[in-house]
């Protein structure tokens, strides 16, 4: 095996071993730590799976345990802060190691020794590309057609229309990559 | 809606992949069936299809939007295990192309969005589509969004119960924070996108199209 697939998997293997050790860790220490080892092992990229860590981890990651601390607070006198922060210091690291994990592996060459996986991922990122356009093609129609913003009800019935579309290209695309398949020689 | 790496221990997420992992072979066995030449390009575009779906936001009242899940629309048109099968990889996706969600929490978010919401949608759907099938539509998907998003709520429940100092949100803060948009916006916003999606569908005769 070339060793490219072989890094990939290690790295993807690493990143699930991580995601469920630091899941199972409740010390703020240990986790301030493991903060503090995932930044150095992984600086280079870390500003930018930092603000994704943000955008993407934070709303739900800070937001819960935030309104939850300041409910019980109003209600009865203000819990201890360390549990909710180690929350917080979980939730966003995994994000962290999944996103700087996810820049460095390549799944395509790691899901190459596993043909059935590699076709799934290939058809179904190959789809989705197609079917994004579509879908972008026809939020600007909808715009482009109405004097006014879209509302909730324009929208919805853009979308019950574009899935029907969607729909149908979807079936006739699994249709021609199958045929496509069989006039390979795939079983 | 799913839960995120970080908010689940082992402790819940372990036995939770014992559970799914037979659930997947047998919903890919069941709702996909056939070779892999048939099965395969019908799993990948299936579940392009919904994880696109999922990608469009509806406005909402309040200056926000909200995102489609399709589930329901799945479940009704191709079966609970094939939307099970589908949304379970659209989940995977979503874990290591987008970072949302995650892959110690995937088997429980599988279950709850896939497996429980589109189940129960399908049963509402498959109880009522003789009385009228837009009403059957609309109750299916609001049934299935609600049963998805307490099963979330449930299992978070279920993590404070376990080890409070772990998961110090309460249940009935998680329970509120979940269920009130979802009961309010959220179900309603994918009742009436199945609705159209369906009626638009049968109008082009697609609905059987497989």
């Amino acid at each position: 095996m070339p060793a490219e697939p072989r890094r990939s998997q290690a790295l993807l293997a690493a990143w699930v071993v991580a995601a469920f050790a630091v899941s199972a860790t409740t010390d703020l220490r240990i986790l301030g730590g493991a903060w503090a080892a995932a930044l150095v092992l992984l600086h280079r990229g870390a500003g930018r799976a930092l603000r994704r860590t943000l955008l993407v981890a934070a709303p739900f990651g800070f937001g819960l345990p935030a309104i939850s601390w300041a409910w019980l607070a109003w209600r009865g006198g203000a819990p201890p802060a360390a549990p909710f922060l180690a929350l917080s210091a979980r939730a966003t690291l995994v994000a962290f190691l999944t996103f700087s994990v996810l820049a460095r592996a390549d799944l395509l060459r790691a899901l190459a020794p596993f043909p059935a996986a590699s076709r799934i991922l290939v058809v179904c990122l190959a789809q989705v590309h197609a079917l994004r356009m579509l879908v972008a093609e026809s939020g600007l129609g909808l715009r482009s057609r109405l004097p006014r913003r879209p509302r909730t009800g324009d929208v919805l019935r853009g979308s019950g229309a574009i899935t029907a579309t969607l729909l149908s290209l979807s079936v006739r695309n699994a249709r021609d990559v199958a045929d496509a398949l069989r006039s390979r020689g795939f079983e | 809606m799913h839960i995120p790496d970080g908010f689940l221990s082992p402790v819940v997420t372990l036995p939770a992949w014992a559970v799914a992992t037979p659930l997947w072979w047998l919903s890919a066995r069941r709702g996909l069936g056939g070779t892999p030449v048939e099965s395969v390009p019908v799993v990948g575009s299936l579940t392009a299809l919904a994880f696109v779906l999922q990608g469009i936001a509806i406005p909402v009242p309040g200056g926000t939007s909200v995102h489609l899940s399709g589930a329901a629309l799945l479940a009704i048109l191709y079966g609970p295990a094939t939307a099970f099968a589908c949304q379970s990889l659209v989940l995977l996706l979503q874990a290591v192309l987008l970072g949302a969600g995650g892959v110690t929490v995937l088997p429980v978010n599988a279950i709850a969005l896939g497996l429980a919401g589109p189940g129960v949608a399908w049963l509402v759907h498959r109880a009522l589509v003789r009385a009228s099938g837009r009403a059957a539509a609309f109750a299916g998907a609001w049934a299935g969004t609600q049963a998805a998003t307490l099963a979330v709520a449930l299992v978070l429940g279920l993590q404070h119960r376990l080890a409070p100092s772990y998961m110090p949100v309460p249940f009935e803060v998680t329970v509120v924070a979940m269920m009130v948009p979802s009961l309010a916006v959220l179900g309603v916003v994918e009742g009436l996108y199945t609705v159209a999606a369906l009626s638009i569908l049968r109008r082009a005769r697609l609905v059987d199209a497989r």
